[in-house]
């Protein structure tokens, strides 16, 4: 029965192959694939994203295309948020869809996994939301445009030292989470730097709902900020629990890429008030090329864009004319193209740097939570 | 490429995990056949994945070696806790293995040897279809000897009823410490495999949710022989792949094709008893 | 701040205890493990929010509808899925089986996006007060008493119904021996709906509680409590009620000292440590009867 089951596969790739056109006919569609979590859990992230990505897709279609007129198609596979399933999702790409390239997958741990083999078969895969540290060393097909943590977290706490003049914090950060335990190491670096005394370190499960015991530790110790690095469930979770321990409102929380979402105002309410996070991107960012996107995404969407969204729309825009500058549909030649793009889009200017990570960190700002929305802090 | 390299290479996930999860089937599958509720493979597996993974990248021992270590250490584990674990039963056994697994999970989290959160990353692919597929196609002739062997008919007799086995002289003890330990070592040897096709491993591979689903590889097949578990655990990786273009529905299906095979076959898919070398009585 | 770490460690074990109560309860009588015992616990919680931010209604409300709600889903569950397999005289791993299966069909169920997608809720803001009382160093917040409360308030509640009426005895004697009950005339079938269904909304109770208090309901809330209700259950003793209540308070508390005096990173090891030095020194629990080797 295993057989059968092989030998049907077995077909079902051929006629998969052999439906691939082998030379670029003029209005055949360009496809490349993209991984992203579509379902179970975290899928809020890879939703955003593929609206993103969805939304650039169509502004290239109507002006005519990749290549002279060939529409660009999008293979979505699901990862589900498993590293297997990322894996099987990239080799079924690659080697049954035959892709020149590749977008995502949405988490680092995914991409830790899916990356090296993309790169094995030397088709250059874009990460759009993967922000850990050592993400484009897999390989010199790995890219990524969004911004790690180590460009965006040093700007947060020195403005906050600046500003606050805070000098002794409490770090708490999720250990069970790749993300975010590379997140909390990026801070203790700048915090080190930044001759910032750290006074406790505290840890928690991503899925834990009650931080009393950490949090009243914390109390006992009087910094002046807590620096947290959580992803929105667990982030929101301390702010209340800090709430409601009663701390002052003068020790403010000081967040990683994982508050930087809406969703933490929904969930903490008036707790989330006075946090601050920095951000590549921030929704009320005055240039036209953003406000465009915003009203675009809200439009078709109904819902307001994230910072996940927003990157993968500038991405594919980025992808889009690497292909046009490659001249054809070869893997080498996009990964090539790809390197020395250069693209004013909505999250600022932007260009690769030799290692192909995001060169330009100017776009960084500061916000702070008010009143259930994010706005730049003054 | 040919067709047939590319085939493989674009299923090479799913035709590995065939063989490593017929393993794991087979680690719980010695196990469950003395009756014994064990759930520690998936922790085993960690432990073999782990030592597997540091022992390449940290001291680049040739991988022979290293299966061995993988093999070892979590046997040399299974040795230290087998003996107050062993003495319970049913559910509660179930309970304090799946405790120690959570407890080694945590450990995995938080020791800076092993990454942490970050797990270890940049493993080199080693090993390969006819390791993985000879090693299961070799366990699994062991296990079908010994199970058509007097060693088989005790380890019926302590599966049907602890207690009359005792009595007709079957060594308790020995038996269930042997077949942790045996389970182990599969669950290793699985462990250290996949690590190395997988280039990536993290902790949270080897908690609870692995293994309810190496249980529920043994559920779905059957235990009468070595082969059922090895058949739910090829049903059980084919099925989420093959269900792809379901989408939003896939783990739905997946849920509802486990929850109706064993609403109408509770002892598992393949029934089939081996028939053992000797007098038959029935 | 010992004295608000020991707050936060009684309020935090009230919530265990209050988890197991439902849990200890379908363990000791039906002796099963039942994986979906966690999806009552999460449905309760997501059908209370339901009423109250689709359908407007007032919290009071909401609260029995959604213990109703997932009592029912409790027994029904039981009726489709393990009822069948008693009949049939299905091996025990069959039934753990079934509701492994069970789980992974409800909770894609709840979390695809036709239902309620994975989003964490809340429930909408001024629901319940953020009042809160302070006394010497000490705050406990209004829903924190509310926990407390409600937890003592199931205990006593339950071992009233245990203890002295004819309900409880049928049950009592159900855990005792199945076989001889039913000799002696005990409808089993009927008695162990009724389990089914006061599990569940004990497991609800719990859930509604949770979100009420920390505000973060997504369907998969119930997995990770789960995995700490059995070390409440074992260290308690499998279907002893008042077990239940001492041995979450004792897990809260040891949770919570140990997060704040020695490592936050162990916290949860405390409870699987618990539970497997429980299992190697003292199977049966604290609480429990000794009913092993019968021969």
């Amino acid at each position: 029965m295993a057989m059968k089951l092989v030998r049907a596969l077995a077909l079902a790739s051929l006629g998969l192959a052999i439906g691939v056109p082998v030379s670029a006919q003029n209005k055949e569609p360009v496809t490349i694939g993209a991984i992203e979590i579509l379902t179970g859990p975290n899928n809020k992230y890879g939703l955003a994203i593929k609206n993103g990505f969805d939304l650039a897709l169509a502004e290239v279609n109507e002006s005519g295309g990749v290549l002279g007129g060939r529409p660009l198609v999008i293979a979505y596979e699901d990862s589900a948020g498993s590293k297997e399933q990322a894996i099987n999702a990239a080799r079924q790409l690659i080697g049954a869809k035959k892709v020149p390239l590749l977008l995502g997958p949405t988490l680092s741990n995914e991409m830790f996994a899916a990356g090296p083999v993309a790169n094995q078969r030397k088709i250059p895969i874009v990460g759009t939301s993967t922000t850990a540290n050592g993400i484009t060393a897999i390989g010199p097909y790995v890219f990524r445009t969004s911004l790690p943590e180590a460009d965006v977290v040093p700007v947060t706490l020195r403005t906050a030292k600046e500003k606050f003049g805070i000098s002794k914090v409490a770090v708490m950060y999720g250990n069970d989470d790749a993300f975010t335990k590379s997140a909390y190491d990026v801070m203790k670096a700048a915090l080190d730097k930044l001759g910032i005394e750290i006074l406790a370190t505290e840890t928690f499960g991503s899925k834990d709902t009650d931080f009393s015991p950490q949090l009243t530790k914390i109390k006992s110790l009087n910094p002046d900020a807590i620096v947290v690095s959580a992803l929105v469930e667990a982030g929101s979770g301390i702010l209340l629990g800090k709430k409601a321990l009663g701390f002052p409102a003068s020790v403010r929380v000081i967040g990683g890429n994982g508050l930087n979402a809406p969703k933490v105002a929904e969930i903490a309410g008036e707790a989330a008030d006075g946090t601050l996070v920095g951000s590549p991107w921030f929704i009320d960012k005055a240039d036209p090329a953003n406000q465009k996107f915003v009203a675009a995404y809200k439009a078709k969407y109904g819902t307001n864009p994230d910072q996940f969204a927003a990157q993968a729309f500038d991405t594919l825009h980025i992808v889009a004319k690497a292909i046009d500058a490659a001249g054809e549909t070869d893997p080498e030649k996009i990964r090539d193209a790809l390197g020395g793009q250069r693209y004013q889009g909505v999250m600022g200017p932007f260009a690769f740097t030799p290692d192909r990570d995001p060169a330009d960190t100017s776009g960084v700002v500061v916000l702070e939570m008010r009143n259930g929305g994010f706005q730049i802090l003054k | 490429m040919t067709m047939l390299d590319d085939f493989f290479w674009t299923y090479q996930g799913v035709i590995y995990a065939l063989g490593i999860n017929g393993l794991l089937g087979l680690s719980i599958y010695v196990v469950l056949s003395i009756g014994q509720l064990s759930l520690g493979q998936a922790a085993f597996m960690g432990i073999g994945a782990y030592t597997s993974a540091l022992l390449t990248l940290k001291l680049a021992l040739p991988f022979g070696l290293v299966l061995l270590a993988a093999m070892l250490v979590p046997a040399l584990f299974a040795l230290v806790v087998g003996g107050p674990t062993l003495r319970l039963s049913g559910v509660y056994l179930a309970l304090a293995t799946i405790g120690l697994g959570e407890v080694l999970r945590i450990f995995f989290l938080n020791a800076p040897l092993t990454g942490g959160a970050l797990g270890l990353s940049g493993i080199p692919e080693r090993g390969g279809f006819a390791l993985i597929f000879g090693s299961l196609a070799l366990a699994l002739a062991g296990l079908v000897a010994i199970g058509r062997s007097s060693i088989g008919r005790a380890m019926d007799a302590m599966r049907e009823d602890e207690l009359a086995a005792s009595t007709i002289g079957v060594d308790l003890p020995v038996y269930k410490l042997a077949a942790l330990t045996v389970s182990a070592m599969l669950a290793g040897l699985a462990g250290a495999l996949n690590a190395h096709v997988s280039s990536f491993i993290g902790p949270n591979d080897y908690g609870f949710d692995a293994a309810v689903t190496i249980l529920s590889f043994a559920l779905l097949g059957g235990i009468a022989s070595p082969f059922g578990p090895v058949l739910g655990a090829a049903l059980l990786t084919i099925l989420p792949e093959a269900l792809r273009p379901l989408h939003d529905f896939r783990l739905v299906v997946n849920g509802l094709v486990i929850v109706v095979a064993v609403l109408f076959m509770p002892r598992g898919l393949l029934a089939w008893r081996m028939p053992r070398i000797g007098a038959r009585i029935d | 701040m010992l004295a608000q770490q020991l707050v936060n460690g009684i309020i935090s074990g009230a919530i265990y205890a209050l988890f197991a109560l439902g849990f200890t309860l379908m363990f000791g009588v039906l002796r099963v493990i039942n994986l979906t015992y966690g999806l009552y616990f999460s449905a309760g919680a997501l059908i209370a929010l339901l009423a109250v931010q689709r359908l407007s209604w007032p919290l009071y409300a909401a609260i029995p509808a959604a213990i109703l709600a997932s009592g029912t889903l409790a027994l029904f569950l039981d009726h489709m899925l393990l009822a069948p397999l008693r009949r049939a005289r299905a091996p025990e791993l069959a039934s753990l089986m079934v509701t492994l299966g069970a789980t992974l069909v409800l909770y894609s169920l709840l979390a695809s996006p036709l239902a309620l997608g994975t989003e964490i809720r809340r429930f909408p803001p001024g629901v319940i007060g953020g009042a809160a009382i302070e006394f010497l160093s000490v705050r406990i917040s209004l829903t924190q008493i509310l926990i407390l409360a409600t937890t003592l308030a199931a205990v006593l509640a339950l071992t009233g119904l245990m203890q002295n009426t004819r309900l409880g005895l049928a049950v009592r004697a159900i855990a005792e021996n199945a076989a001889v009950a039913q000799l002696m005339g005990i409808d089993q079938a009927r008695h162990l709906h009724f389990v089914s269904f006061l599990s569940g909304a004990l497991a609800a109770t719990a859930g509604i509680l949770i979100g009420l208090n920390f505000n973060a309901i997504q369907p998969y809330m119930g997995e990770t409590m789960m995995l700490k209700g059995f070390a409440v259950i074992i260290l308690g003793g499998l279907g002893n009620i008042r077990g239940a209540l001492i041995a979450g308070l004792f897990l809260g508390v040891l949770e919570t000292l140990t997060a704040g005096y020695i490592a936050s990173s162990l916290k949860d090891a405390t409870g699987f440590v618990l539970l497997v030095l429980t299992l190697w020194w003292r199977p049966t629990g604290l609480f429990g009867r000794a009913t092993e080797g019968r021969a």
